[in-house]
């Protein structure tokens, strides 16, 4: 099996990889980061959106092998090393962006994919960007203004 | 233990939007949802699903699959059968036509001799990884011998239908007509108006985003299963008495983190009988993590009712009677609970908050080669619901009253209460004029000329509805129990068999012993999903906060009753000279106390336990006004919702974040039924059309964004000691209605008809009605 080694959340990472194994098979199974989650098998939720080299990307559509000497992002890595949560968990959960919970890691992933090109985003942008990420329990409606409060942008 | 910080704990009570506690290991990825539990040497159980609608099995070779390196086991139905597995319990308590006890198909845990819809299980295969159970699952040969096979409901009832079961005579597995079919007659005959609409609420995916997921594994020499499920009792019962030589106490059943359960998770399904029982024989954990596809070919389905609704009235709009003929797809494989919806909890609400004096519904289940149907969010209420408000619009625009004013000609009044409908279903309460009032005002009904005006300026046509309704919430048990414990290390633990899954309702239970204990919430935990700790019914109905609260509520009290007495041992003064506060004991007058957690340190193990259980005296009712917007582009039949506002009679609110979550959420499924979803069959070969979310289209971020919604708390639920009327379905069961209704009277307000379309409200379904290509009349059978 092949070696790979890439950074995962500002780690150096050594792991063996199929060449068929996915990207987010290799971040929920050696790699143990299971707030990457699989909704679908056709690249639709996006439950699994991580960032690599900063874009959003679904994990599910990526080989490990690809992502070979990338800097890898996922939701477990947003979290300040002294535990402080990052501004947009912060606002989903102010804003009630979350019920399950099941989609959240790659909704904020996908925001924050978003807000790292585009700091104060419209409305619409906002929109857009998650249009790749479903979910079946808020109606959207504070998912988009969480991205909102954590933008620092008026509604 | 730090002395808590009890300066802000009335920031946290009940009423408050409190934060969720459930959030922070959600929002950093740290959730326990059931395929996160990774046990060492843990297997893979892959499923053999049938491409066949319907057909005798001839042959599976499993000969290939076994020998391929790192396959541990394959099974077949008669495996199972052979080891003593037995089939899911059978549906019962509901008659034939002609007055027979039903008689259902047995549900297999893997199919046995036949196949009744596309994507059933008929093998199962256990390896190393998925990898090797996916070429395993490839190298199963099943010889399946088709046989006509038939999915649409109103084809299954046809003269010359395939017969699917011989308890199913034309293929109708159970029947129900209640109310007075002759009286309902003369009425009709006798009525100034009457009104007829074809109305199909079409089959759904309830499509929780975490798809379900099951892992068995052997601890101490019991089964212990984990899973995604909204019924944790329910599975272990069953798991003990379909599994050879199980006893009830040797299972146990632990639900983590539920991503998303909407009816669909309620209960045992036959895969969870495979996983637990190779896990049983191979004596190691093994889990199935069902794909999408999966969960689209082989979850409970929602809705999938076809009814030709009449309605009759006086000549001053007053309702005389509602006559419905239905017929319920409840598929191959008819379940409990999916027979319960389709005869009687959808009728239980159809006539609503209309004081309506005579009905005749007509009900057949009938069988047909898909998938089983269930619970989806909503469960009968919104198919009622829908055909209800659809005939009153129909009904406003015949008679020429305005729709809101013939459903105030109908309301029951608030001296009527307690009211007892026709289905002998009894509200304990309701102000529903008041609440249609408030509605119109928030919804600005009478300015919608002007903003029709604007919308035709830019090329619009512009539609409005109000949808007026109750539903009924509770469930078939009333009754919770709640354990609660104070820790000496400073917890107040409560254990409830009602079950988390996305509803907060771990929030809302701490908020109301924050009421009573006084101590900050993070003192509070709470811990639900193990039936070694807890059983019960579970969570489904809008159930779990008016009977799991009140126990919390009942419970936390005898706990603070408890400490007391034990308080006053300690300290050696009459318990009725002491009074509670903010997690402190204090003996009135003097400086001598004891704070509640040392107090509980005190004791014998460390902890003061007490148990309570309560139990609301019947269904709680809540109700609304739902109204809707659209602008209909007339160039390309798209429809955009545009304006959206409700007025929720909810009783007593916990915690108003999470409420306005549940209706505005809630909601987007009910226009996600209007306007886009749709489970489709193809009807010659019976194969599913909708099966991933690139064909089955569910709301995405751009759907809606503008609702106001506003709680009307007056009026609380009289049956419960919470005051609090149920609230998870309510948005759903709304907005279907309200967005269609509103469609009907863009298009009716420039002449052209749409009073036979059918829903989703597709651009392609309003562009045929545009061009004056309505569907035809249903043919419904004689």
């Amino acid at each position: 099996m092949p070696l790979l080694e890439l950074t995962v959340n500002t780690r150096p990472v050594r792991s063996e990889a199929d060449v068929t194994t996915l990207l987010v098979e290799l971040l929920r199974g050696p790699l143990g980061l299971t707030g990457t989650h699989v909704g679908c098998d056709t690249a639709q939720c996006g439950a699994c959106t991580v960032l690599v080299d900063g874009e959003a990307v679904k994990a599910c559509s990526v080989l490990a092998l690809q992502v070979a000497g990338r800097s890898v992002t996922t939701i477990e890595g947003l979290t300040s090393a002294d535990g402080s949560l990052h501004p947009l968990q912060q606002a989903f959960s102010a804003c009630h962006g979350l019920q399950c919970g099941f989609c959240t890691p790659g909704m904020i992933m996908a925001a924050q994919g978003l807000l790292s090109q585009t700091p104060q985003p419209s409305e619409a942008e906002i929109v857009h960007a998650l249009e790749g990420n479903l979910c079946r329990c808020t109606g959207y409606v504070n998912i988009v203004a969480a991205v909102q409060q954590a933008a620092g942008v008026t509604r | 233990m730090s002395a808590p910080d009890v300066g802000n704990v009335g920031r946290f009570g009940s009423g408050r939007a409190v934060q969720r506690i459930e959030d922070a290991a959600l929002v950093q990825g740290q959730g326990r949802f059931t395929d996160d539990v990774q046990p060492p040497g843990q297997l893979v159980m892959r499923f053999v699903r049938s491409n066949h609608a319907r057909g005798r099995i001839v042959a599976i070779d499993t000969r290939a699959a076994r020998a391929l390196p790192g396959v541990l086991a394959v099974y077949t139905g008669a495996d199972l059968q052979a080891a003593g597995v037995l089939a899911l319990p059978l549906a019962q308590g509901f008659p034939r036509a002609d007055g027979q006890p039903i008689s259902p198909p047995p549900r297999h845990a893997l199919a046995v001799d036949s196949v009744g819809f596309v994507g059933e299980a008929v093998a199962a295969v256990v390896a190393v990884s998925s990898a090797v159970a996916r070429e395993a699952a490839d190298l199963v040969m099943v010889d399946i011998d088709d046989q006509p096979a038939v999915v649409n409901v109103l084809d299954a009832v046809a003269p010359g239908a395939p017969a699917l079961w011989p308890q199913a005579p034309g293929n109708v597995v159970a029947e129900l007509r209640h109310g007075k079919p002759a009286e309902t007659e003369a009425a009709f005959q006798a009525a100034a108006h009457r009104v007829q609409l074809d109305i199909i609420n079409q089959r759904l995916a309830p499509s929780p985003l975490e798809p379900r997921t099951v892992l068995a594994f052997i601890e101490a020499g019991r089964l212990v299963v984990r899973l995604s499920n909204q019924m944790p009792t329910a599975v272990r019962d069953t798991l003990a008495k379909c599994l050879p030589g199980l006893a009830t106490e040797q299972v146990r059943v632990v639900v983590g983190d539920v991503g998303g359960g909407f009816g669909m998770k309620t209960g045992p399904y036959p895969e969870d009988l495979v996983v637990a029982f190779a896990a049983m024989q191979l004596q190691q954990p093994v889990k199935w993590a069902a794909e999408r596809l999966e969960e689209f070919l082989s979850a409970l389905h929602g809705r999938d009712l076809s009814t030709r609704a009449e309605m009759a009235l006086d000549a001053h709009g007053r309702v005389l009677a509602l006559r419905l003929r239905s017929y319920g797809n409840v598929g191959a494989y008819p379940t409990p609970t999916g027979l319960f919806i389709a005869l009687a909890v959808g009728p239980w609400v159809t006539t609503g908050i209309y004081d309506i004096p005579l009905i005749d519904f007509h009900l057949s289940a009938v069988m047909t080669n898909t998938a089983p149907t269930g619970a989806y969010r909503g469960a009968g209420r919104p198919e009622a619901v829908f055909i209800t408000e659809r005939l009153f619009d129909a009904a406003a625009r015949q008679l020429g009253i305005a729709p809101p004013e013939l459903r105030r000609r109908n309301m029951i009044q608030p001296s009527q209460m307690p009211y007892r409908n026709p289905m002998g279903q009894t509200y304990d309460c309701g102000q529903f004029e008041r609440v249609l009032d408030q509605g119109l005002v928030l919804g600005d009904w009478a300015g919608f000329e002007a903003r029709c005006a604007e919308s035709q300026a830019r090329g619009k046509w512009r539609g409005r509805s109000v949808t007026t309704f109750l539903e009924w919430t509770g469930g078939p048990v009333l009754v919770e129990n709640v354990a609660v414990c104070v820790t000496g290390d400073g917890f107040v633990e409560l254990t409830s068999a009602t079950m988390p899954m996305g509803q907060g309702i771990a929030t809302s239970y701490a908020q109301l012993a924050v009421d009573v204990f006084g101590v900050p919430i993070d003192r509070i935990r709470v811990l639900q999903g193990d039936t070694d700790r807890a059983n019960g019914f579970g969570s489904a109905a809008s159930r779990s906060l008016f009977t799991g609260g009140a126990a919390v509520m009942v419970a936390s009290q005898k706990g603070v009753d408890t400490a007391r007495e034990l308080a006053a041992e300690a300290l050696e003064v009459a318990a009725t000279d002491i009074d509670y506060a903010e997690g402190r004991f204090q003996v009135v007058g003097t400086d001598l106390g004891i704070d509640l957690f040392e107090l509980a340190g005190r004791q014998p193990g460390a902890a003061i336990q007490v148990q309570a259980s309560a139990k609301a005296e019947g269904a709680s009712w809540p109700n609304a006004c739902h109204l809707a917007e659209v602008e209909v582009d007339p160039d390309t039949g798209e429809v955009a919702l545009v304006a959206y506002a409700s007025v929720n009679d909810i009783g007593r609110v916990i915690n108003p974040q999470i409420v306005q979550g549940q209706v505005e959420g809630g909601a987007v499924q009910g226009i996600g039924q209007a306007l886009c979803e749709h489970l489709a069959y193809d009807r010659e070969s019976g194969q599913l059309l909708a099966a991933s979310f690139m064909d089955y289209a569910m709301p995405h971020a751009d759907v809606f964004r503008g609702f106001k919604t506003v709680f009307d708390t007056s009026v609380p639920c009289t049956t419960n000691r919470l005051g609090a009327k149920g609230v998870g379905e309510l948005g759903t069961i709304g907005a279907t209605p309200a967005v269609v209704n509103a469609v009907i009277d863009a298009l009716a307000r420039q002449g052209v008809r749409a009073d036979r379309v059918q829903m989703p409200l597709t651009p392609a379904v309003v562009w045929q009605a545009l061009q004056g290509q309505q569907p035809a009349p249903i043919n419904w059978p004689a």
